[in-house]
């Protein structure tokens, strides 16, 4: 089976911060621009996510979320560029088509925002061992139930590739042609979504026998192989990112007023 | 008070008409080592889930009678009523297919074989000591940081059942539990139960290895079709005068001894070795080399002497310096050399040897990192996996992995239909392996709905229904009683008669004595020995055997005890 999750383990600072503080960096990422209301607040919290991947070694894993993301913003800045409906100022031209003031702020506000969120989940994601935040979403009182979804959540998608490469596996040994041209790969895929289906189904129910033997669902509190150690890092970073989103909130009702 | 009583139980599973259980009742001892024995279908499962209150509480059907459970200090306990989350205090069960007993919820083996006693809510440093301890003693302890999914299957069966022994029921019930396990691994889960069953804790064990079965248990449990026929000590068990005719073969050594008439005092013949060289003490019989090859096969020796001489015949395929690996820092292969000619072939070895990888690597499906694998003197490197398929059959270690449609028939016509036959031909070679493998009549079925020797059964007809040149079997006698056991010898004598090479995996060694003419021995993704069955199972070998994890097939040992 490939591995789980987007999560690699470089043993630094931000694998050892709790998940927890990172899902709050995330919330800090989103609202303190939100709140603001000013775009710069948006490239500062873009470039401090830029300078935590890098800090963690993980810039070049977070490639693949920023280039995605610059494709969305590219579509966004286009249609709404030469198209947005309070299009009035005329910005510039290329091409001869002509891009309006109005759309291509807005286009920037909205392309800011994504590729925001984007890198600051990216710094969770990539960072965080799926099986570590269920365990703490679990020792913080979240039922072991919850926990299992979030988990089937964070495998559903590796088990679905596995399982269609068995079943390919399955279908070529026994003559199917699934390697070569684009079409052939095409043609191969059609079948394989109803066993692919019918597996996880099938898989579903056998999983469920496997934990019930193995008492999952007890009432009883469960135990487990090791606590986090304690990082000095997680209250102090905690400390900044609600003393940051408090401040934004206070400055801007102060300016509203 | 027995710390099991079943008392006339009955069972039908949902949606069907036949009792699987059909008035069962027995009662077992604390700390007793209970086998049970039968033919596939005869309801041993059933029964072990039916302990462990899987039925009727997963599989609902129709349930008559009771399984009471008498723990110390806990009182009697039904387990058609009681939680199986409770029960699971009490009764752990390894299931049949090792896949079905990983959780899914860890991503270490580690962690995979802690789930349990996490959710007994057992203290952090008695879980490690446990965990530490299991994984030791199954000789999985080394890949207890891999991923559970990402193991051999011998390895992953070794992780199911060390999940349920580091729980410490006080009643295990193990479900064909060595199935793909290599000889000493076998040797070695049945040495760990007994173990336990002298502490106190009652052991139920379903096996097809009957010699296995002979030398530890207590007691035998022999059903048919849903009934108790009999429960008494192997020898009697084993001596009875029926018991081929209800699918099971008995040991060899009783089938010695009653050729040889050496008789316990009670007039039982002893099913093991050591009770059959005790009696033996003092008294001189007269053993032909005949006489073994019936004692063998139940046949006369020069018809079954399966001796080769050397590689005869064309090449089939040529492996020149292969190498292969997984993940960057493990190599499975190293500039592995390898050619095989027509003689049917038999690949054993330790688990995680590299068995499984080096005929998916024949077969296509997994790339060389360097080296090259010639067919017909033709680099596979150079073709599909679905071009080969015409010529070169696999069948999985797994049925689960290979099957997909959803009727027998189908199943089956879905390769002879992609490689060019038309319609016609493809049933009628359908039906022919289907027949072959005695499966007829199922045609329709769901093959999810059958059991899994019936879907290994169906997973060989489909490749053998594609009538290829070469016809790789991985584990084929994986889940098969006797009968089953020889209906795949059948095959392999039919497909090598018509000139096919047959290679299959295996760990049963009387299967290979008895079936092969040509043995490669592996371990540690090398090659040990190569040659004829009696070369390779010859004294001189014994310290490479033992590397390998082999023993050798019983009738050898008796011989050389002999
Ligand atoms: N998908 C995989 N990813 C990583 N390692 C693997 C994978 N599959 C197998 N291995 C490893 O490769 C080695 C050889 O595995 P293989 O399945 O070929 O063994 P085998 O000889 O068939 O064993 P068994 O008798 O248990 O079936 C083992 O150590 C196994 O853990
Ligand atoms: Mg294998």
């Amino acid at each position: 089976m490939k591995s789980i999750s987007l999560f690699i383990d470089k043993g630094t600072w931000l694998n050892r911060l709790h998940p927890y503080t990172k899902l709050l960096y995330i919330l800090a990422a989103v609202a303190v621009p939100l709140i603001g209301g000013n775009l710069w607040l948006f490239v500062a919290m873009i470039v401090s996510s830029l300078l935590i991947l890098a800090s963690g070694k993980i810039i070049k894993n977070a490639l693949p979320l920023i280039a995605f993301s610059f494709t969305l913003i590219i579509v966004i800045f286009l249609i709404q560029g030469l198209f947005n409906h309070s299009n009035e100022t005329a910005f510039f031209s290329v091409f001869g088509l002509t891009f309006y003031k109005e759309g291509v702020m807005y286009a920037t506000g909205i392309g800011l925002n994504i590729l925001n969120m984007l890198l600051s989940f990216g710094i969770f994601v990539l960072t965080t061992s799926p099986q570590e935040l269920v365990d703490e979403l679990e020792k913080s009182g979240f039922s072991p139930k919850f926990g299992y979804i979030i988990n089937s959540v964070f495998q559903i998608l590796p088990q679905m590739m596995s399982t269609k490469d068995t079943i390919t596996d399955a279908q070529r040994s026994r003559g199917m042609e699934t390697e070569g041209k684009l079409i052939v790969r095409m043609k191969a895929f059609l079948p394989l979504i109803s066993p692919v289906v019918m597996s996880s189904l099938i898989n579903t129910r056998e999983r469920a026998i496997a934990l019930e033997v193995r008492g999952f669902g007890r009432k009883q509190k469960k135990t487990w192989l090791s606590d986090r150690e304690k990082n000095k890092g997680d209250r102090l970073i905690g400390i900044i990112l609600v003393a940051l989103i408090v401040l934004t909130i206070v400055w801007r009702v102060v300016l509203c007023r | 008070m027995p710390v099991i009583t079943i008392e006339n139980l009955k069972y039908k599973y949902p949606g069907t008409d036949t009792l699987v259980l059909n008035d069962v009742s027995l009662t077992i001892e604390k700390g007793e080592f209970i086998g049970i024995a039968g033919a596939n279908g005869a309801g041993k499962s059933t029964l072990s889930q039916a302990v462990m209150g899987l039925v009727p509480q997963f599989y609902k059907g129709a349930y008559g009678g009771k399984v009471i459970l008498s723990i110390d200090g806990e009182g009697e306990i039904n387990t058609k009523t009681t939680p199986i989350t409770k029960l699971c205090e009490y009764v752990g069960l390894i299931f049949q297919n090792p896949f079905n007993q990983l959780s899914g919820a860890k991503d270490t083996v580690y962690g995979e074989v802690a789930f349990g006693l996490q959710n007994l809510g057992v203290e952090r440093e008695e879980m490690k000591r446990r965990v530490e301890t299991v994984l030791k003693q199954l000789d999985i302890w080394e890949y207890r940081d891999r991923n559970p999914f990402d193991l051999s299957g011998g390895q992953m069966q070794r992780v199911a059942i060390a999940s349920i022994l580091v729980m410490q029921p006080s009643i295990i019930i193990l479900d064909e539990p060595t199935s793909q396990l290599d000889p000493q691994g076998t040797e070695e889960v049945f040495r760990v139960v007994d173990q336990l069953s002298k502490t106190g804790i009652t052991i139920i064990m379903i096996e097809q290895k009957i010699e296995k079965l002979a030398s530890f248990c207590d007691r035998i449990v022999l059903m048919d079709k849903g009934r108790i026929v009999d429960i008494d000590v192997p020898d009697n068990i084993f001596s009875r005068d029926d018991i081929e005719e209800l699918g099971v073969r008995p040991p060899v050594f009783t089938r010695f001894c009653k050729k040889y008439d050496i008789k316990n005092p009670d007039g039982s013949y002893p099913a093991t070795l050591e009770r059959t060289m005790a009696l033996l003490v003092g008294r001189e019989i007269d053993v032909t080399e005949d006489d073994i090859g019936e004692i063998q096969n139940g046949k006369k020796a020069e018809s079954v002497v399966l001796e080769s001489t050397g590689p005869e015949g064309e090449i089939v395929f040529n492996v020149s310096r292969l190498s292969f690996s997984y993940t960057a820092d493990v190599d499975i292969f190293k500039e592995l050399s390898l050619s095989l000619d027509k003689r049917p072939t038999a690949i054993i070895g330790q688990n995680g040897a590299g068995k499984t990888t080096l005929v998916r690597l024949l077969k296509g499906l997994l790339k060389p990192v360097s080296g090259t694998i010639l067919f017909g003197g033709e680099d596979i490197a150079e073709k599909t996996v679905a071009m080969l398929a015409g010529k070169v059959g696999y069948v999985f270690q797994n049925p689960d992995d290979q099957i997909f449609k959803y009727n027998v028939l189908d199943e089956v016509m879905f390769g002879p239909l992609n490689i060019g036959m038309s319609e016609d031909e493809a049933r009628e070679q359908s039906l022919k392996a289907l027949e072959l493998m005695g499966l007829k009549g199922k045609e329709k079925e769901n093959p999810y709905d059958l059991e899994l020797f019936e879907r290994k059964m169906v997973a060989i007809a489909s490749v053998v229904a594609m009538d290829t040149d070469v016809i790789i079997l991985d584990e084929p006698t994986i889940a098969q009683d006797y009968p089953g056991r020889q209906m795949i010898a059948g095959m392999i004598h039919e497909l090598s008669k018509q000139g096919k090479l047959v290679i299959a995996i295996l760990h049963d060694m009387d299967f290979v004595a008895d079936n092969f003419e040509r043995v490669i021995v592996m371990a540690h993704g090398k090659i040990l020995l190569d040659g004829g069955v009696k070369s390779v199972f010859s004294s001189e070998n014994n310290e490479i055997l033992a590397m390998a994890r082999i023993q050798k097939p019983y009738s050898f040992l008796l011989c050389e005890e002999l």
